[in-house]
């Protein structure tokens, strides 16, 4: 048999790395308090 | 020369800006039914209060799931929505890396790590009554085992996961999810409900919907449903669980690939990383930060509510992406097969969570 050559699925690496992403940019804006307190 | 150039440079720029743009209409349809949710709960709870009525609190999060199914199976999404509700997984993920900042890494270990020996139990157990229960209702041996890795892992996600790896049908692939969102719409309405019929604690809830409920997105729902609290400690269940996604799908793949039915696997520590949720680090690299103290109080209290926010777009998106018709169109066998599984799951890991309630002290 040959090794997997089938496509990973891409679209939910690149989610998962677009999502942390977004957090962790989140993230330092608020450390950085570039935003004002985010309210519930 | 220098036209082609531009173009090919500038082509995947206007590209991206184009499917941004297509998202703003569903993000929008989102945001609106999430926020009339919370503004439903909140009015209830308003009108109960002024008038001293004793009503129980019912969280926005049904509101808003209830809202969405309506819609979506009524008027149905117009195309022009669908891209943008499509995200609510990508907002569950980025809320999930949030809600890091409100687990202490020694807390993540101690319920993650409780979390892990009872996934792995469960895990044991599920699959091999799975396999017994398919085999009893003559499904396709691989149908059987999306179902398994699709009940005791992570729902969707894993079944996605595991197609390609074991080479199998699209349509096994399409009945497999259907079941699995058929039967996570159900657990949403049933789970808090035995919960506290059962009097359960928010930490024993937590865990049990965490471990119990597939989807990550209805295991996320079905805990805040019961409590903040509990919610928090499905999301920490659940991704434990999905962290070992990579491991049970190369367990199948190989299993497959052995019996010359699926591609063999060249290098395993490559195919682990590409199937391990990378949305993990994440949450677990917040947690790290806020451990050692990188984030002041009041920014903690913004970053758990930027993961509310993110989360009440994911629960908007749970109730519109159910299509109560597309999944009776799906065949009654893989469902009842996925049925039974699940009430088997469920009730094991009740007692494994009543279990580690006595004697693990959570």
């Amino acid at each position: 048999m040959s090794e997997s050559t089938a496509a990973p699925p891409r679209r939910g690496l690149s989610l998962d790395v677009y999502a942390v992403t977004l957090a962790l940019a989140l993230a330092l804006l608020v450390r950085l308090n570039l935003i004002p307190p985010i309210k519930w | 020369m220098a036209t082609a150039v531009t173009t090919a440079t500038l082509a995947p720029s206007s590209g991206l800006a184009r499917r941004v743009v297509e998202l703003i209409p569903g993000l929008l349809l989102l945001a609106a039914v999430g926020y009339a949710g919370k503004f439903i709960e909140q009015s209830i709870a308003a009108y109960t209060k002024s008038h001293h009525i004793t009503f129980p609190n019912i969280e926005y999060v049904l509101w808003a799931i209830v809202i969405g199914l309506i819609i979506a199976n009524t008027t149905g999404i117009p195309r022009i929505f669908q891209p943008g509700v499509a995200t609510y997984e990508f907002w569950l993920k980025a809320g999930i890396v949030l809600l890091g900042s409100r687990f202490l890494l020694g807390d993540v270990l101690h319920l993650g790590g409780i979390s892990l020996l009872l996934v792995a139990f469960a895990i044991t157990l599920s699959f091999t009554f799975m396999h017994f229960i398919g085999r009893a209702f003559k499904l396709k041996p691989k149908l059987t085992s999306l179902l398994a890795i699709g009940s005791s892992i992570c729902g969707v996600s894993a079944i996605i996961a595991a197609k390609p790896a074991i080479d199998a049908d699209d349509e096994d692939a399409s009945y497999a999810i259907a079941a699995i969102l058929a039967l996570g719409a159900i657990s949403l309405f049933t789970f808090p409900l035995i919960g506290h019929s059962l009097h359960l604690s928010d930490k024993a809830y937590g865990l049990w919907a965490g471990l119990a409920v597939d989807n990550t997105a209805e295991a996320t729902a079905a805990g805040a449903l019961y409590s903040d609290a509990a919610g928090k400690v499905a999301v920490l269940a659940k991704t434990s669980r999905n962290a070992l996604i990579g491991f049970v799908v190369l367990g199948y793949a190989l299993y497959w690939s052995s019996r010359g039915e699926a591609r063999a696997i060249g290098n395993k520590a490559a195919f682990l990383w590409r199937k391990f949720p990378k949305f993990v680090l994440g949450f677990l690299l917040i947690s790290l930060l806020a451990t050692v103290g990188f984030f002041a109080k009041p920014q903690l209290a913004s970053l758990a509510n930027l993961s509310r926010w993110a989360f009440l777009l994911t629960f908007a998106g749970v109730g519109l992406r159910t299509s109560l018709r597309e999944l009776g169109k799906q065949g009654w066998r893989p469902f009842v097969v996925g049925a039974i599984g699940e009430v088997f799951i469920a009730l094991v890991t009740l007692g494994l969570v009543y279990g580690a309630d006595h004697f693990l002290h959570l």
